[in-house]
């Protein structure tokens, strides 16, 4: 038995043995894993550091370098050697032994100053203490205590002073001696310390404690720690390019704005801010992390988070430009979008369209829209030929026409009037929106649809009343009511319906067919489930709009815009929506489950996670997807905090109670009429396709107004934007013209002005500012064409003519100024001057700083360039 | 070397914490048991089927160690918690991130916590297996059961502290049963006959408030961190207690 | 990833892995001791531990004790550094996951709530469980068995322990956690879970078996009458039973100890009567009252 006992205990004897050894190695993995494994940030400091040191290494040899070149080190040399000498005569007998005497008064002096000064310190204490006692006891003998030290202070204070003033001529005395030793020795100082600095840094580099580093926002408790790795991201001039070690791409405009240590990172950039032990996990690429980081061009989805305005927001260029799509395909029709509410319906009324279209075109339409023009924005809803008819005798039953219609395009076109309208067509300038057969039509900016075949879908008379009036048929089109005469419309109509064909198309001719009552509500069924009414103003859907709890309420018609229940899923925060919810479908497994790749996937092919869904297919471009999706990932429920709010415009006037700019009186009929604002913005409405005339009261001359209405030119020779698209400056530019609008001397409906009287009434009245001045300074001491001629010197001087043209002579990037002494009225010019950016924030044109003479001058010059009318 | 040896072990401060030599003799072998706080929870001698691991298994033994480690972890891990809806799950992140050795003080205590549970479960297993919840081990039997109860309930309150997905949904499902509780569960049958509403029943009185909150976060960290402790651990003494007072571990009783 | 490693590997069901192993582990060790004592005492031997003398505490339970800690530490050490625990998105009221689970240990109690409704699922019956372990040692008046492993001299206890024990509540364990899905569905381990799955399981109750609406006053009689034959059957018959065969087990329990063992032991029979009625005959309840339903 006690055998057995020893045996087992000399076998637990090992086991003890093996189970603390292991437990030693176990313990000293964990305190290494501490340490250094999962401490990387560790390593990318030090990486740093030793970059940063090269580079301030490398900046001090060339600090080293320029400071001989420069003469710096020749200077320093001789300075010593000066320094060098007057010492030297300042030592030996004579003047030498009068400097040290003197040196040795001084010092004295300066000892039994500070031996007062300590005594001065010791009464003044008892004087306190004494009369802390006297407060608290109010005897007596305190109070003389207190007065016999008082005497104590003030004889002390009095030797004070007394070696103070027996210090000063003394130290005349020595200075008289030195001579410019000081200036010396402060020269020699300054040319040290140009080296010393960079020294300073190099040690100060040395020095920086390796940490973990982090933007700590302490209310809502978010600690970023991305700069523990990134750890150079807020430096002026990074010592790599390669990450994590690089700085902030355009810092000034990103961090410049957004203090890092009071917005952190991860508002911006998403990601995991607290993690700092793998990459995956900082980058929130991980398993319970949903927001993966934003890198690059897609980080300005985040600008959506708070900025209300993001058209013009410098920095936040690519996702401005990307919001342009929300509004081209119209996805608020049928889903909910905060900030996009309101906008009015995408695609045309279709009150009327059996009177407009023929029904064969229709048909064709709802199948395929791209088959009739490749930039069709209509989506494709995949229908059978029988539910695409249904849905057109849907449509053209409720328009008052109770057959499929005979084309009507089978009426002659007149050859003359054929011609006058092609004149007109090419005056009117309808190009510059309409697009025909791959010409004009700026689609990014001004969407109108492409007219290339446009004949063979809508019948004559449509086609003449429409242009007569647009805004009969389609309240709220972009289409201008040019001032045609009814002869000229019928040459216009002419001219389209017989240049502007499709000559494939098929069936021109249909026997008239009854519509039958169950197409028809079929029709009205399939119009229900994919809800057309989203984007198309219609009959007999007004109710099926109404939101489910405003109909239980008894609401039985559509008022407003609030009113409405979109068909859509709701997209107000589809770019923070849990993965979880988000349905895969039979997609699960073939593409990567998470949320921007839903949403990619979501716009390539709308149906294709399952069986059921109803969203059409836009059939977008990959670019478009990319695009599209960064905005959508840009809705989210932010939780940033209020305080980063930048309300738009709209939003802040409408907190402080300020009405909408409105257009008053006959302006606002000719705005109506002519879709100014398609193009212009006038004090915050309308779109930045044209110049902003906010403030063109101030700025143009009348005369000019007056003449470019009845006759628009082209202002500038080339596209703003074109230089930022990096097109080649050999190809013949795009024009920017403004169209014809026959603005003339016809009367304004009701009044007795012009158009153009109204308009230049109203500019002059309304869009003005007390800021520009109407008339500039006068400078008296110089003659008028001495003026002129400094002026043009400036002119020349600043480079001026590597943007401006004068007549053929000059850069293409900013307006001609041929003929700017006719447009502009001085006053503006000169304001101008002082700050291009004031009036025009996106504005590339530098600030000079020129001065107000400078001014004045250039002013002067810039009047002198006129072209006198033909 | 020797020497040095003999100077310390004479040393006032050794002679005062040691107090005598050990020598391998009856005396001192009991000595060791009964002068020693820790070890004087058992007795000085036992039967050798106590000391058989087949027999015990050391379920019992392993189920306090594994309460002690948590006891241990679990105060290092107060340090850096704060039991508040705003800063709870930040204070996890932390901890896995920031804090020095936080990430295996959690994964300790986090699956110490699920063996505990475990052991707990073999333990009953094998007692009841050896019929030692018999005379006169019953009472300690109930005990055990009770300590049962409390270790799943450690567990639960637990689980609610690092305020993620997983323990909000795990305790909202947990208490959503107390709502069914029969006259005092708003939920349960007869509780209309007691005027009970969600504002009054047993479950706000579990989670201090309709829902899963702060609250209920507040409540869960008293339980786990200091009410059941204190319970258990008066439980563990008692349980201790009738262990030896009940003839030590159970034995076949023939003699 | 084979969903059945990737739900095994899930940090949190890898306590689950071992817990089945340690338990399966744990319950052979037990039996076959118990057996191998049962040849023992059947052959006329003493059993395990019988002729057992004492041992002195310093050193032999000691060290056999910090051997253990050790081990244990390791075990732990090992197991903390392999797997980290993880921290799921922070706490959501508005996003439900699916499914939504209880703490393993509690999941015996949320798959009982697929057969019972909540009042008897949460909350009867765990109070039930515990009141019933702790009556154990006061029901089982066999004092056989004390102090070591043995089968034969407490088969029905012994059965009637593990049945609950291993069934009831570890298997069902096992189940909730690997066999239940989205929704609360039955997925295989080799199925892969799908938050969209829709299956449609027509239920019915007891009554329309026998073309009685259940909610009806008819229903609720033939409720009424089946669960109190179920309950006074169960407790009449084992009597009558007994009192036949062997009287003397009667008189030694008392009729308060029977009531309590046949109330609880039919009461544990219940839930697996349930769930064959549930899952074999589709039958959601027994008998409907206007205040709770079984």
């Amino acid at each position: 038995m006690a055998n057995e006992n020893k045996n087992s205990s000399a076998y637990r004897a090992y086991f003890f043995a093996f189970f603390s050894v292991v437990l030693l190695i176990l313990s000293a993995w964990v305190i290494w894993d501490d340490e250094f494994g999962l401490r990387p940030w560790k390593h990318y400091q030090k990486e740093y550091k030793s970059l940063k040191h090269d580079q301030l290494v490398k900046e001090y040899k060339q600090a080293q370098f320029e400071f001989q070149r420069s003469g710096g080190a020749k200077r320093l040399a001789d300075l010593n050697a000066q320094l060098e000498k007057a010492e030297a005569g300042l030592k030996g007998k004579g003047a030498g032994e009068k400097y040290e005497q003197l040196n040795r008064q001084l010092e004295e002096l300066q000892k039994q100053a500070a031996e007062s000064q300590k005594q001065l310190q010791t009464v003044r204490g008892k004087y306190l203490e004494t009369e802390y006692y006297f407060t608290r006891t109010q005897k007596p003998e305190y109070k003389k205590e207190m007065d016999a030290l008082q005497l104590q202070i003030d004889a002390i204070d009095k030797k004070s002073k007394d070696i103070q003033v027996k210090q000063e001529p003394i130290r005349e005395s020595i200075a008289q001696i030195a001579g410019n030793i000081p200036a010396i020795k402060a020269e020699i100082e300054q040319l040290n310390k140009i080296l010393e600095e960079k020294k300073e840094k190099i040690a100060n580099n040395e020095k920086a404690p390796i940490e973990i580093k982090q933007f700590l926002i302490k209310d809502v408790d978010k600690a970023d720690r991305c700069v523990s790795c990134h750890i150079g991201i807020e430096s002026s001039k990074q010592p790599s390019a390669k990450q994590p070690y690089s700085k902030h791409p355009l810092t000034s405009v990103y961090l410049g704005h957004h203090d890092p240590g009071k917005f952190g990172c991860t508002y911006c950039h998403r990601g995991q801010g607290r993690a700092t032990t793998t990459v995956e996990k900082a980058h929130g690429k991980v398993k319970y992390w949903d927001e993966a980081m934003l890198k690059g061009d897609m980080t300005q989805t985040s600008c959506l988070n708070c900025h209300g305005d993001i058209k013009n927001l410098r920095g936040a260029e690519t996702i401005s430009k990307n919001t342009e799509l929300v509004k081209k395909y119209g996805c608020y029709s049928c889903h909910k979008i905060p900030g996009y509410e309101g906008i009015g319906d995408v695609g045309p009324e279709l009150t009327q369209v059996g009177t407009k279209v023929n029904y064969t075109w229709a048909v064709n339409w709802l199948l395929d829209p791209k088959k009739y023009f490749s930039t069709a924005r209509m989506p494709k809803f995949f229908f059978t030929q029988d539910q695409a008819e249904a849905i057109a005798d849907y449509l053209f039953s409720m328009s008052g026409s109770d057959r499929r219609d005979v084309d009507s395009a089978n009426i002659k076109n007149d050859p003359k009037l054929v011609e006058q309208g092609k004149a007109l067509w090419s005056q009117a300038r309808c190009n510059l929106c309409h697009a025909t057969g791959g010409r004009g039509g700026d689609h990014s900016k001004v969407y109108a649809p492409d007219l290339s075949k446009v004949g063979s879908k809508v019948n004559k008379t449509w086609l003449f009343n429409w242009i007569k009036d647009p805004n009969k048929y389609f309240p709220g089109t972009k289409m201008p009511r040019f001032r045609f005469t009814d002869q000229e419309i019928n040459a216009l109509v002419d001219y389209i319906s017989s240049e502007y064909v499709d000559d494939e198309s098929e069936n021109k001719y249909v026997a008239p067919v009854q519509i039958q009552a169950a197409s028809i509500k079929k029709g009205k069924d399939l119009v229900q489930q994919y809800g057309c009414y989203g984007c198309h103003k219609m009959r007999g859907m007004e109710m099926v709009q109404v939101a489910p709890s405003l109909k239980a309420q008894g609401v039985t018609f559509l008022r407003s815009d609030e009113m409405r229940e979109k068909i859509g899923t709701e997209l107000s925060s589809i770019g923070s929506k849990p993965v979880e919810l988000l349905d895969f479908g039979k997609l699960k497994k073939s593409m990567p489950n998470d949320r921007l790749s839903y949403i990619k996937q979501k716009l390539r092919d709308p149906r294709g996670f399952r069986l059921g869904l109803r969203m059409p297919n836009f059939r977008l471009s990959e670019t478009e997807v990319n695009e599209l999706s960064a905005v959508l990932y840009g809705f989210t429920d932010s939780n940033a905090p209020v305080r980063f709010m930048v309300p738009s415009r709209q939003e802040l006037d409408k907190m402080a109670g300020v009405q909408g700019y409105k257009f008053t009186g006959d302006f606002a009929k000719v705005i109506a009429d002519v879709k100014c604002t398609n193009c212009h913005t006038i004090k915050g409405i309308g779109a930045d396709y044209a110049p902003d005339l906010s403030l063109a009261g101030s700025k143009l001359q009348e005369s000019w107004i007056r003449n470019f209405l009845a006759n628009p030119d082209m202002i500038r020779p080339l596209l703003q934007q074109m230089p930022k698209l990096g097109l080649s400056m050999g190809k013949t530019p795009a024009k920017v013209t403004m169209p014809k609008f026959n603005l003339g001397t016809q009367k304004v409906e009701d009044t007795n002005r012009s158009d153009v009287d109204v308009v230049v009434n109203y500019f002059q009245q309304e869009l003005v500012t007390s800021d520009i001045p109407t008339k500039i300074p006068v400078i008296a001491d110089v003659a008028m064409p001495e003026q002129i001629a400094q002026g043009k010197k400036i002119y020349d001087d600043k480079g001026c003519r590597s943007c401006h043209q004068l007549g053929t002579d000059g850069g293409a990037v900013g307006p001609n100024l041929s003929n700017v002494g006719n447009r502009l009225l001085p006053g503006f010019i000169f304001k101008h001057l002082e700050n291009p950016r004031k009036y025009k924030p996106d504005i590339v044109e530098p600030n000079y700083g020129f001065t107000e003479r400078e001014r004045v001058l250039l002013t002067n010059f810039l009047m002198t360039l006129k072209i006198s009318a033909k | 070397m020797s020497d040095l040896f003999n100077k310390v072990k004479k040393n006032l401060i050794w002679k005062s914490v040691f107090r005598r030599d050990y020598r391998d003799n009856v005396r001192d072998r009991a000595l060791a048991v009964f002068g020693n706080v820790f070890l004087h929870l058992h007795p000085v001698k036992v039967r050798e089927s106590a000391v058989k691991l087949r027999y015990t298994w050391g379920m019992g033994g392993i189920t306090f160690l594994a309460f002690i480690i948590l006891t241990i972890t679990g105060v290092v891990l107060m340090f850096y918690y704060h039991p508040s809806v705003d800063q709870a799950y930040s204070d996890m992140k932390d901890l896995e991130f920031q804090v020095p050795y936080g990430v295996i003080t959690r994964n300790l205590h986090r699956w110490g916590a699920h063996f505990m549970v475990i052991v707990v479960m073999i333990h009953m297993f094998r007692v009841f297996m050896t019929g030692s919840y018999k005379a006169p081990r019953q009472f300690n039997w109930g005990i055990g059961v009770i300590l049962l109860v409390l270790t799943f309930l450690l567990s639960f309150t637990g689980y609610l502290l690092p305020w993620d997905q997983l323990g909000f949904w795990a305790i909202t499902v947990g208490t959503n049963m107390g709502a069914a509780t029969p006259l005092l569960g708003y939920q349960g049958p007869f509780s209309e006959y007691l005027h009970i509403t969600p504002y009054n029943d047993i479950r706000f009185a579990l989670l201090g408030g309709a829902t899963v909150g702060g609250n209920a976060l507040l409540r869960s960290y008293i339980w786990h961190c200091i009410a059941i402790p204190l319970i258990a651990t008066v439980l563990m003494v008692v349980h201790f207690w009738r262990v030896r007072k009940d003839g030590g571990i159970s034995r076949p009783q023939n003699h | 990833m084979n969903p059945f490693i990737e739900i095994i590997t899930q940090p949190d069901n890898i306590a689950i892995v071992i817990m089945i192993l340690m338990v399966s582990f744990f319950m052979v060790w037990a039996f076959q001791q118990a057996f191998q004592n049962d040849k023992l005492k059947a052959s006329g031997y003493a059993v395990d531990g019988e002729n057992d003398q004492d041992v002195d505490t310093y050193k032999p339970l000691v060290r056999i004790e910090l051997l253990i800690s050790l081990a244990v530490m390791l075990f732990l050490t090992i197991w903390s550094i392999v797997v980290d625990a993880p921290l799921e998105e922070i706490a959501n009221p508005t996003l439900t996951p699916n499914p939504a689970k209880a703490p393993w240990y509690f999941l015996g109690l949320q798959e009982l709530l697929v057969y019972f409704d909540p009042w008897l699922a949460g909350v009867v019956l765990p109070s039930l469980i515990v009141v019933g372990l702790i009556a154990i040692p006061y029901i089982d008046t066999n004092p056989k068995g004390n102090g070591y492993y043995t089968f034969s001299e407490r088969k029905y206890s012994i059965i009637i322990f593990s049945f609950g024990f291993f069934i009831l509540w570890l298997l069902l364990i096992v189940i909730g956690v690997f066999d239940r899905g989205p929704g609360w569905l039955w997925y295989w381990p080799w199925q892969e879970w799908d938050a969209h799955r829709v299956v449609f399981e027509p239920t019915r109750d007891l009554s329309n078996l026998v073309g009685v609406e259940s909610r009806s006053l008819a229903g609720f009689i033939i409720g009424a009458i089946v669960v109190g034959v179920y309950m006074v059957g169960g407790m009449v018959w084992p009597y009558k039973y007994w009192q036949k065969k062997n009287p003397e087990l009667l008189q030694q329990l008392g009729m308060i100890r029977y009531v309590t063992i046949v109330f609880l032991f039919i009461t544990m029979m219940s839930i697996p009567i349930k769930m064959i009625l549930r899952l074999v005959f589709l039958i959601k309840y027994v008998w409907i009252t206007p205040w709770f339903n079984v």
